[in-house]
């Protein structure tokens, strides 16, 4: 699709790029749109730049960070990257709103810097993390898992107090999958780089759950002689069914009135519903066959 | 009227995502529900009215969801879409100059002159504005069945890790359309057609009787209905699912020899957005200047090269009347064939985004028209319903569970959850879990803090929406969408740690109030 959208800025620019129109729209200028749209194309160099260093940064930033003090939430970050872009903006400000009226710019300047700037500069970052211990599973396809896992600081602290200094040192982390429908499990080893795992599974409509622990790398004797150590366990979820039942086909057929709600079994055999049934199901056979290139699925897929 | 051997019944999902900025004119996401205004929904109304008028006896089904009805009726982005049409006329106008030299395309000036004159003229004079007027006159008089949506249109199979966070999608969906349609909803359609059985207590508690599914959702379901699509199922708790059909999809969808690619009909992507001369399509273009769609399309596919001929009016109608019949031949051979097996005549649902009607393929709303009359007049074996007169004529049905499923690439959740945007979830997941907390923490507060908290359930739900992921996985406008994402978290975030210290900024909560402004009655302690 040949649509462009427009570019976030990051914060910076964006601070400036109000700050910039606030003070035109009270001087009543013309210029409006050419200082604008200047701004938001150096703006997007910026925001690409960044944007792409942030990406890579992040991927293999995982274990640092979380080791190093966390960042609390998305508003103590916020706040803090909003402190530097105020200034920011408040020079911007001094500089293009010259011709405004002093009154105003001095009394913004010095009663409202901190608290009545915040409906005009928005911006907003995804925390790296919440800090608390978790374990997440979703289905992605009927074989595929996702997987994102966190422990907090105060679990790690623990953790650490219990089984040594050097316990994620000397450990590596592992994720037991259950699958409860046919009551087995499996175990993989995964990395301290990662926070969440895409996990290829055998069998489809079976009730899944994970479990997150670590193992010794070298010795068990590194963190007191076990070999194990629980971490957390997720939800329990159902991965999707991905083929017709037709050999879970009963002896009886149950259909409800949905105005009465009366239930009546039917007999398979005795209706001729198996040849019927037989029948309807070679359509979607021949529909198989014949359009297998195809993907059938929704491909307009929205306006965008 | 009484032999019929079966029914079809067509259902279209109108939606698009909220999107509102007050802030500025230069999102040009904006102008989606203006395109979608002119080239989808005003073009169903007035051929709605012309079967009316015609006394055509048809029926049809949309769900129309709470973030398009919420945008439909909103003053701001009213006067927004009347701006846009009276530039289009402006332009339309200047075209109707510069094409002199040609009388092909000056024919297909005018055409467009009067199509966007008569928009605006329909909008104000007959709507007064507000469209959803029209659709709930359509409902009133028993032609058009409406259904509900999700409240975001948030992704049930993602977010039912916490049970409550799809209740306040389905509660909010239903509030909704009881506001603007004065009535509960018998239907939804599942956001992206998502289904997982844990939602259906939720459909029950709000009196849901039916949803939508992909075809796999019947086929894969457990015991395997006996009937495939051609008859509803219920589930164990009593949420009767309708499959769609595969024939009658393949012939409107597929890629390769579906019905918008017929030659005749009008070249989407060929605009004079991106082909006038610079200076003079400036104005009409975005703000910063870059080249957009206008609306404004001269050509016709033409054929499988660059090569495009000019579009022409009537050929494009010939062209959608030989599908309409092509489309009546193969339901009547489907339904003799598939009757046969079946005591009661089958069902064929063809579901399909109400957008591909009249935006990607501009003559779909034609074609409907006259696929409707053709139904009606012609000879043939079935009859138009909706979900609902079926459910009413044929109460009994098989009882199955429904397979999880959706209508996206391959059937199941890729779509939205794959390496281009799984780094959401945990995000939507602790908004999510953070919401319930404050729930309970502040069970029936008042006042300003009453507020932020409904503002906060806002945030959240504005968040939950599918159509950022789905944007992100897509690869055009990402930025757009992770904003949102981000934006909407942010918000919830801030207000969330705000109200826990007592510390409510009613500056903030107040501008974010104003750009976020839907759902006015929303009320936080369905997260309780």
């Amino acid at each position: 699709m040949p649509r462009k959208t427009k570019e976030t800025p990051e914060i910076e620019n964006e601070a400036k790029k109000k700050v910039v129109k606030k003070a035109e729209s009270k001087e009543k200028t013309s210029s409006k749109k050419t200082a604008t749209t200047k701004e938001s194309t150096t703006a997007k160099k910026v925001a690409e730049k960044k944007e792409t260093k942030k990406a890579t940064a992040k991927s293999s930033s995982t274990k640092k960070t979380s080791k190093k003090e966390p960042l609390k939430s998305t508003t103590t970050k916020a706040t803090a990257e909003n402190k530097t872009s105020r200034k920011k903006a408040v020079s911007t400000k001094k500089e293009t709103a010259k011709k405004a009226t002093t009154k105003a710019s001095a009394k913004k300047l010095t009663t409202k810097k901190t608290s009545k700037n915040m409906d005009i500069v928005e911006y907003y970052d995804l925390p790296y993390r919440y800090n608390q211990t978790i374990v997440k599973i979703l289905a992605q396809t009927p074989t595929t898992l996702f997987i994102y896992w966190d422990i907090s600081d105060e679990d790690r602290e623990n953790y650490k107090k219990q089984f040594g200094e050097n316990f994620f040192e000397t450990t590596k982390p592992v994720l037991k999958i259950f699958n409860d429908t046919m009551n087995y499990n499996f175990e993989i080893e995964i990395n301290d780089f990662a926070n969440s795992w895409y996990l290829h599974i055998a069998d489809s409509k079976c009730d899944y759950r994970v479990e997150l622990g670590r193992r010794p790398i070298y010795n068990p004797a590194d963190i007191g002689g076990t070999d194990y150590v629980y971490i957390s366990s997720s939800n329990e979820i159902e991965a999707p069914n991905d083929k017709i039942l037709i050999d879970k086909v009963q002896n009886m057929v149950y259909f409800r009135n949905v105005k009465t709600n009366q239930l009546t079994g039917r007999s398979f055999a005795s209706l001729s519903l198996l040849r019927n049934m037989g029948k309807i199901y070679n359509i979607y056979d021949l529909y198989k066959e014949l359009y297998k290139d195809e993907n059938l699925y929704n491909p307009s897929s929205k306006f965008f | 009227m009484q032999d019929k051997k079966g029914y079809v019944s067509f259902v279209l999902h109108a939606h698009l995502p909220f999107i509102h900025h007050p802030e500025s004119d230069d999102y040009l996401e904006e102008t989606w529900l203006f395109e979608a205004i002119s080239e989808t929904y005003i073009p169903l109304l007035l051929n709605f009215q012309k079967l009316v008028e015609e006394k055509v006896d048809f029926r049809i089904t949309m769900s129309m969801t709470p973030p398009l009805l919420s945008m439909l009726d909103n003053k701001l982005l009213q006067r927004k879409y009347i701006k846009y049409l009276k530039r289009l006329i402006e332009l339309s106008k200047k075209e109707i100059e510069r094409t002199k030299y040609d009388e092909r395309l000056n024919k297909l000036s005018h055409y467009y002159y009067d199509r966007y004159s008569n928009d605006l003229h329909v909008f104000k004079d007959i709507y007064n504005c507000n469209i959803i007027q029209g659709f709930k006159h359509f409902q009133d008089i028993g032609v058009l069945e409406i259904i509900t949506c999700g409240a975001t249109h948030g992704y049930f199979p993602i977010l039912y890790v916490n049970e409550k966070t799809v209740k306040a999608q389905i509660a909010v969906g239903v509030q909704t359309y009881e506001r603007y349609f004065g009535r509960k909803p018998r239907g939804i359609w599942l956001p992206e057609c998502g289904y997982v059985p844990e939602a259906d207590k939720y459909l029950k508690e709000f009196g849901i009787e039916y949803i939508i599914t992909e075809t796999h959702g019947i086929l894969y379901a457990d015991p395997t209905p006996v009937y495939g699509t051609f008859a509803p199922i219920v589930s164990p708790e009593g949420v009767i699912a309708f499959g769609r059909d595969l024939e009658s999809s393949r012939q409107v969808w597929s890629s390769i020899n579906g019905y918008p690619g017929d030659f005749n009909y009008r070249e989407f992507y060929r605009d004079i957005g991106y082909e006038a001369d610079y200076d003079y399509i400036k104005p009409y273009i975005a703000h910063n200047g870059v080249r957009v769609h206008t609306g404004i399309k001269y050509y016709r596919i033409t054929g499988k090269t660059e090569f495009k001929d000019y579009y022409n009016v009537q050929w494009a109608k010939d062209s959608a009347e030989k599908q309409a019949g092509h489309f009546l031949d193969s339901r009547n051979a489907q339904i003799d064939n598939v009757s046969q097996y079946m005591p009661n005549p089958p069902l064929i649902l063809c579901p399909y985004d109400a957008e591909l009607y009249g935006h990607w393929w501009y003559e779909g709303p034609y074609w409907l028209y006259i696929l409707f009359k053709k139904v009606y007049y012609d000879d043939c074996n079935f009859k138009l319903i909706t979900p609902s007169e079926y459910i009413d004529k044929y109460p009994e049905m098989q009882v199955a569970s429904p397979c999880r499923s959706s209508w996206g690439a391959n059937g199941y959740s890729e779509v939205w959850l794959n390496p281009t945007n799984d780094y959401a979830h945990r995000h939507l997941h602790v908004a999510g879990d953070r919401m319930c907390e404050l729930a309970s923490l502040f069970p029936n507060a008042k006042g300003l803090k009453k507020k932020a908290l409904n503002q906060c359930a806002r945030e959240l739900l504005l968040a939950q929406s599918s159509d950022w992921l789905f944007i992100i996985t897509n690869g055009t406008m990402v930025d757009y969408a992770k904003k949102r994402i981000k934006d909407h978290i942010g918000r919830f975030t801030k207000l969330y740690y705000q109200i826990k210290d007592d510390k409510i900024d009613e500056d903030f909560l107040k501008d974010i109030s104003k750009k976020d402004c839907v759902f006015p009655d929303i009320d936080y302690m369905l997260y309780y």
